[in-house]
This record gives structure tokens, C-alpha cells and sequence, in this order.
């Protein structure tokens, strides 16, 4: 079982503890992807093929889901700094229902920036 | 109605028994007459039927109750399982030990200086009282533990019963012990280990709520 | 106060915190039109100080932030926590690799 079990959870507080470790991973891959892409900024050329290749119309699913994912991570991450303070323990499912509603809200909003500023 | 357990002999394997219903009956009732009806050899722990013991807890649709508080009306279907993060020994009977050493590694006893040739009463307000009562209410059934992701991949992890435990005693007014305690519980594989997944909360069956415990120890640990 | 883990939750929390408001801030200074992501744009914010500033303490806060998350996954591992000293260690040498190649990628600017 192992770490497998971590990601078997199907209960609404096991799942948020699931995609919080999901999305930090993914969030932490893609510091390094992000790093990469900043060593570009040292030849004009080759940061503007990667940025019209990764800012694109074909990239904006995958810059969606990586806002969802850094949306999600934090919003459910200051809702685990609030029970970690010892906060809230009664009203920990209306602390975890507002904290989805709110990271779907973030999602929408985010995506929308993006996709406006892809537009032009 | 049809009750499927999954069952352990050197290895596991599912059977699903035939039990009659009464309005009323407990999963722990069809417990009892498995092994009273049909098959004696069937294997699982109990004591006071009321909620109290903690024996019986088992995992039942996929979540850990106890088997005598779960009236079998609750659901159109029942599959009972062990407990998780515990070895099966045999069926729905699992492996304890480990879990009364680390109960017992925290000091779960009032540590105060006493004087048996000349005791004197050891006061407590109520508010004192309210600052531990709930924690003290823990029945050592294991639920918290087999639902804990650090408790499944980490053997050492205290868990939250055993914090829980601590807390209970470091937020006791009369405890002088709160410093040794606070040692043992801020170790790496102490309350640092917790990640707030809160699902020790959810299925605790007299609502503690572990997770706050070990907050509350985790804050404690700071100074 | 006892060993790093106190002083690294802490530090996890704080770095969160302030990273959901610097993150949001960064996504609207690169995001916010089409302009933003040009060359010349990226070039002349990165040279600025005030970005500067905000650039250094990002790349601090996230570098501390993603590789202590990193490591309290691992060390909640059998294997992991066997091997504390050198997950430690380890990880602080990945983050530190990362955190200067970040404000040296910074400095070129």
C-alpha cells in the first residue's frame, strides 16, 4: 500500500489532502520547467519561440489547469494554516466548502485574464 | 440482507454471509450470529456492545465505525473490512500492540508530585476541566489511526491517538509532566508529521476531533 | 525551541501566505495583457529594482516553500525518515542549487 494509500482517499478532507500533495508536486515541477524558461530571456530568439509556442491558444488548456492547480493549492492551503493555528476545527466543512467555492472562482477568473490576454 | 467481509487466513478473500434483519439490529448483532449460525470459525473483536470499549471498530462501506453503534438499516448494502494501517491477524481482528506502545511512549498518566502520608486534594475548576474533558473521552478504538496517511506510511508516526492522549494530559491543570510530554510529542516522527488531512476528525466515533489535539500540541511545541 | 521542523513549519505557513498574494501579483503583472510578455517588456521589468526586489524574495519564498514540501512528503515515508540527515541535507543542497540559479538569472539583468 505505501504511499499508494495516500491517494485513495474518497471522502471530501481526504481528497482535499490528496490534491493538496498532487498539486505541489505539480506546482513544484513546474518551478523548474519556469526556471528553464527564464534561461531563455538571455537570447531574444529563443524566448520568443518558447513564449509564442507556450502562449498560445493549443497551450491554454494545460496554462488553465496549472492555474487551477496553483489556485487550489493555496486557497487550500490557508485553510490548513487556520486549522493549524487550531481555528475553526468545529466548522471545518463550511471552512472546506468555502475554500472550493472560492478556488473555483479563482479558476474562472484566471483563466479568463489569461485567455482576454491571449486574444489581441 | 447480504453481508460481505473480507476475511484473512494467511490470505484474504471475501465471503459473503446471509444474515436476517431485525429493526434495530447492529452490524455488530450480524457479527454475532455469523459465528453464532453459520461459521464458528469467524473472527472479530467485542466487548460492551454500547459504544464504550472501542473493540469493535471496522471499517464498514469503506469507513471505520463501530460495529455496535452502526444500525444495519443505514444501508441498502454492507461490506465490513478491518481496519487499515493495522495487521490482520485474523479476519476482522487486528494487530493492537503497536498502537498501546506509543499510547504508553507519550506518559498517559498524571504526573504530579503526590504525598501519600499527607495527600491533599487536587482542585479544578470547571473551566480547567473544559480544557481537556473531550480529549480525555477516547475510547482507544484505532478509528483515527487507520484513516491517517502519515500513520499509513510511517510505522513510527505516534498517530493521533496517541497525541490526543498527550494533549489531554499537558492541558490538565493538576499534570506537571507537560515539558517531558511536549519532548516525546515534538520529535520528527511526533506532531510534525501531520498534515491536517482532518480525516482522523471525521470518523472518530466520539468526536474528539484528533486533529485538533495535535494543532493544539503542535502550538504547544513552539516555545 | 526544538531543531529545524518548528522553525520549518512556521516558515511554511509564512511563505504560503504571502505567496498566494505575490503569486497573484505576478500573474497580473505577465498575464494581465499581451504586452506584458514581450521581450522588451520582460527585459525592462526584470531590470527594474523595484521588480528586482519582488523578483528576489519570490524565488526565496517559493524555493523554500516547494523543497520544504518536498521534503515533509518524503520524510512521511519508511525510507525517508530512515534516511533523515541525508534527505535534509540533500534537499537543502537541491533548493540552494535552485535558489542561485534563480538570483543569478536575476542578476543578468
Amino acid at each position: 500500500m505505501g504511499v499508494l494509500s495516500w491517494f485513495k482517499y474518497r471522502s471530501p478532507f481526504g481528497m482535499a489532502f490528496m490534491f493538496q500533495r498532487i498539486t505541489g508536486l505539480i506546482l513544484l515541477f513546474y518551478l523548474c520547467l519556469h526556471l528553464a524558461y527564464l534561461t531563455s530571456l538571455q537570447s531574444r530568439d529563443l524566448y520568443e519561440s518558447l513564449t509564442a509556442l507556450t502562449v498560445s491558444k493549443q497551450f491554454f488548456i494545460f496554462d488553465s489547469l496549472l492555474i487551477l492547480c496553483g489556485v487550489f493549492h493555496g486557497l487550500n492551503g490557508l485553510r490548513i494554516v487556520v486549522h493549524e493555528l487550531g481555528f475553526a476545527h468545529e466548522k471545518r466543512k463550511a471552512v472546506l466548502v468555502i475554500s472550493v467555492a472560492l478556488t473555483i472562482l479563482g479558476w474562472i477568473l484566471g483563466s479568463y485574464i489569461l485567455y482576454t490576454a491571449l486574444g489581441d | 440482507m447480504k453481508i460481505l467481509i473480507r476475511r484473512f487466513d494467511e490470505k484474504s478473500y471475501w465471503q459473503s454471509f446471509e444474515v436476517p434483519v431485525k429493526r434495530g439490529m447492529t452490524v455488530l448483532d450480524a457479527l454475532f450470529y455469523i459465528r453464532e449460525n453459520i461459521d464458528p470459525t469467524f473472527a472479530f473483536r467485542a466487548s460492551c456492545r454500547m459504544g464504550i470499549c472501542g473493540s469493535c471498530a471496522v471499517k464498514i462501506n469503506g469507513k471505520p465505525r463501530l460495529a455496535c453503534e452502526t444500525q444495519i438499516s443505514k444501508f441498502k448494502e454492507i461490506k465490513v473490512e478491518p481496519l487499515d494501517n493495522f495487521r490482520v491477524i485474523r479476519d476482522l481482528v487486528t494487530e493492537f500492540e503497536g498502537f498501546f506502545v506509543k499510547h504508553k511512549k507519550v506518559k498517559p498518566y498524571l504526573i504530579a508530585e503526590a504525598d501519600y502520608e499527607n495527600p491533599v486534594e487536587q482542585l479544578q475548576t470547571p473551566q480547567e476541566l473544559k480544557r481537556y474533558y473531550i480529549f480525555s473521552l477516547c475510547i482507544k478504538c484505532g478509528a483515527c489511526v487507520s484513516v491517517c496517511p502519515a500513520s499509513a506510511t510511517l510505522e513510527g508516526y505516534l498517530g493521533p491517538a496517541a497525541l490526543v492522549a498527550a494533549y489531554r494530559f499537558n492541558a490538565d491543570s493538576r499534570d506537571k509532566g507537560k515539558e517531558e510530554r511536549l519532548k516525546i510529542a515534538s520529535e520528527s516522527i511526533g506532531v510534525w508529521r501531520c498534515h491536517s488531512a482532518m480525516e482522523c476528525s471525521e470518523v472518530c466515533p466520539k468526536q474528539i476531533e484528533p486533529a485538533k489535539a495535535v494543532q493544539l500540541l503542535r502550538r504547544a511545541s513552539l516555545r | 525551541m526544538r531543531g529545524f521542523e518548528p522553525f520549518a513549519w512556521i516558515f511554511q505557513a509564512v511563505t504560503g501566505i504571502v505567496m498566494v498574494f505575490l503569486i497573484t501579483a505576478h500573474f497580473l503583472a505577465t498575464h494581465a495583457n499581451h504586452e506584458l510578455l514581450s521581450y522588451e517588456t520582460a527585459v525592462s521589468r526584470l531590470g527594474s529594482f523595484e521588480y528586482k526586489v519582488f523578483y528576489f524574495f519570490l524565488l526565496l519564498f517559493v524555493t523554500f516553500h516547494a523543497f520544504n514540501g518536498l521534503r515533509a512528503i518524503i520524510l512521511d515515508t519508511e525510507g525517508g525518515m530512515r534516511r533523515r540527515k541525508a534527505v535534509n541535507a540533500l534537499i537543502l543542497v537541491i533548493a540552494l542549487v535552485a535558489f542561485f540559479y534563480g538570483a543569478f538569472l536575476l542578476s543578468k539583468f
